[in-house]
């Protein structure tokens, strides 16, 4: 197979680097640890459709990492895309807020099982960030409980002390316990009562760079009754998950009900918004909070999520990117297997996470992975990967043949030699 | 920034960058193959450290033991003074030689900060490039193992380091080996043919580029001057180590 260039993508990321911080910044740069070796990566796109996107050198990508979640349709989805800009032409961000924002928060009250109410934002973090204020405005509480390793955003309370910017205080209300140790959870419970404002965590464990863990059997309903138990909200971080697990909702797929349940990413296919649902004991909390943005309550991104939740709905987006997951990691396993690598695969099959076994630095993983992005099949190292339901039985078979042959290179350099081992 | 932390980068990361400044700079060479002499550090609480003048070297000794001359700190305060040109160490032994650190030991630390702290002028000369770039790699390497053992925010940030072993090297360069375990840090000249995570750069140039902040390291990454390779908690965390670092070596 041809091997592409990025030439232009380097062009550009250096004159990025002269006016913007970082160049390309946060999750989407080149600097986070998802892009080793770098020059094996693509770091600016031209256009995208479907389940790709094409790099300002014109190479071609099967995108794995979908926006980091975002397109869950596929990339420019007609029945969406139509929507929004059918919105635009009537008028987008505008002193009142459209109609659309009562359809939308009327759907998903429909569509999201513990969801008696929703509001809308811009970003995961927003809903985060919400989830916590509801929380401490309902119970008169400041402490939050999180699980080690868990990501909410980047907010400062979401950071840790010792990062760039983040002060004690930031951090003072942080409390934090393993994901799926319900013992831990209940003796900072025990520890802290009547201070817990809220106990906000992923439906199942993503951090980057290790295994993703599913909850232990029983877990949740142990944490719900738990957190009834003491006056705890439950709020649970859907803004990875959401929709691609079931489109009612993780709790639902995981047998629980939450008390607010955050989402972005997949709702909008792309369009930039987020919403946070709420049960009905939390409604006037919520609405003694202050919290809003310039472009929170723009109407095209809302009327595009109305398109898209009405589409993962009729199309059980959920069912269709894990039966495609499922496949298409096996065959990952698989072609590892013949050449000698053990992949091992992790967390939920429409948003997987892999990692080479025997591989102490992790160099061996970077350089499959880079070999397959270098044949157009754009994974990341150390992040949980993502499918979309646009991806084509062609495109998984495509992906399984660029895999085989990223194998084998490795199998055949240095790296695999020098890395295996301690 | 506190003092402790302050002292130790003075004592543990300064100092022992000494033994690097012959391999540039004549003076210090002329230094190293005169007159022997060991000068002994004890400071407070801080720790205890020697340095071994002659026989053609500079050699840094992270220990008490045989001196010529023992200078005493009652506090890392005292010898913060004494790097910030404000404060006179007490000498316990060695009174007779109070000219030598008069002389060539202050000639060897005029020397060190001769090359770290640059001037516009200075850095049109290649060899001076050279000198300073090196210098400031292993500064920085050494300097980025005192914070993260010793300030407060960086042992937070030590402590999410994993076990491993990190190549810190520049090609035609120093390397050098920073060496996590539970949490605590330590830096090796050399490193071995496989460690956990590299942060390599392309050549002495780029890193003194970087060092000196000529380039910022998002561009020195995406240009592929500066590679990284390998366990990322290990490159993030010693990252934000990194980040402290200047403060103390300002």
């Amino acid at each position: 197979m041809k091997t592409y260039e990025q030439t232009k993508s380097r062009e550009m990321f250096l004159r990025a680097t002269r006016v913007i911080p970082g160049g390309v910044y946060g999750h989407l740069g080149p600097a986070e640890g998802c892009f080793m070796p770098v020059h094996s990566y693509p770091l600016f796109s031209s256009r995208a459709k479907g389940p790709y996107f094409w790099d300002v050198d014109g190479n071609r990508f099967i995108d794995y990492m979908c926006a980091y979640g975002p397109n869950i349709l596929g990339y420019g989805d007609p029945d969406v895309d139509a929507a929004a800009l059918e919105q635009l032409k009537e008028g987008d961000c505008v002193t009142a807020p459209s109609p659309k924002m009562v359809e939308l928060a009327e759907l998903l009250v429909d569509t999201v099982a513990m969801a008696d109410w929703a509001f809308f934002c811009k970003n995961g973090g927003d809903t985060t960030s919400f989830a916590v204020m509801i929380a401490r405005a309902a119970t008169g509480r400041d402490k939050v409980v999180l699980t080690r390793g868990g990501y909410h955003g980047v907010a400062p309370w979401t950071q840790k002390l010792g990062h760039p910017g983040i002060t004690e205080e930031d951090v003072a209300n942080n409390l934090s316990v393993e994901f799926g140790d319900i013992a831990a959870l209940e003796h900072v419970f025990e520890e802290n009562k009547g201070r817990i404002a809220c106990f906000l965590s992923t439906p199942y464990h993503h951090p980057v760079m290790e295994d993703n863990r599913l909850p232990p059997e029983d877990y949740w309903r142990k944490v719900r009754e738990l957190c009834t138990r003491h006056g705890v909200v439950l709020a649970i971080d859907d803004v990875r998950c959401g929709f691609r697990l079931d489109v009612e909702g993780s709790d639902k797929h995981y047998g629980f009900k939450a008390d607010l349940e955050c989402f972005c990413k997949a709702i909008g296919n792309g369009w930039s918004i987020s919403a946070l649902c709420g049960v009905d004991s939390l409604k006037e909390a919520a609405g003694s909070v202050m919290y809003t943005g310039s472009y929170w309550l723009s109407a095209a991104p809302i009327a595009a999520a109305v398109a898209c939740v009405g589409k993962l709905r009729s199309i059980d987006s959920a069912r269709v990117c894990t039966e495609k997951g499922r496949r298409l990691t096996q065959g990952l396993v698989d072609a590892g297997r013949r050449h000698g690598f053990d992949l091992v695969v992790s967390g939920e099959p429409a948003m997987w996470f892999m990692r080479m076994a025997d591989d102490w630095s992790g160099e061996i993983h970077q350089a499959w992975v880079a070999e397959c992005v270098r044949r157009g099949v754009f994974f990341v190292n150390h992040h949980n990967l993502f499918i979309n339901a646009a991806l084509t039985d062609e495109d998984i078979a495509y992906t399984l043949d660029v895999a085989s042959e990223a194998f084998a290179v490795v199998a055949n350099s240095p790296v695999a030699a020098q890395s295996k081992g301690r | 920034m506190d003092q402790f932390t302050m002292a130790r980068v003075n004592v543990f990361a300064l100092l022992r960058c000494l033994e690097e400044l012959p391999a540039y700079d004549e003076e210090a060479r002329n230094i190293a193959d005169g007159r022997r002499e060991t000068i002994q550090f004890s400071v407070g609480r801080v720790g205890k450290a020697r340095l071994a003048i002659g026989g053609g070297a500079l050699r840094f000794l992270p220990s008490a033991g045989r001196c010529s001359i023992l200078l005493w700190f009652p506090k890392a305060e005292n010898l913060n003074a004494m790097f910030a040109g404000t404060g006179n160490p007490v000498p316990l032994k060695g009174f007779t030689k109070l000219g030598y650190l008069k002389g060539p030991f202050t000639r060897l630390t005029e020397r060190l900060a001769h090359y770290l702290k640059t001037t516009p002028e200075l850095l049109h000369d290649a060899n001076y490039r050279k000198a300073n770039a090196a210098l400031s790699l292993c500064a920085a390497a050494y300097a980025s193992v005192e914070v993260g053992n010793n300030d407060r925010f960086g042992k937070l940030n030590a402590a999410r380091m994993a076990d491993g072993e990190l190549r810190i090297a520049a090609v035609g360069g120093p390397e050098l080996g920073l060496h996590v375990e539970a949490g605590h840090l330590r830096c090796t000249k050399g490193s071995s043919a496989r460690p956990r995570a590299r942060m390599e750069f392309a050549d002495l140039e780029s890193a003194g580029a970087m060092l000196r902040g000529e380039i910022d390291s998002y561009t020195a990454i995406g240009a592929g001057k500066l590679v990284l390779g390998g366990y990322v908690p290990l490159l993030d965390n010693l990252n934000k180590i990194l980040g402290i670092v200047p403060r103390y070596l300002r």
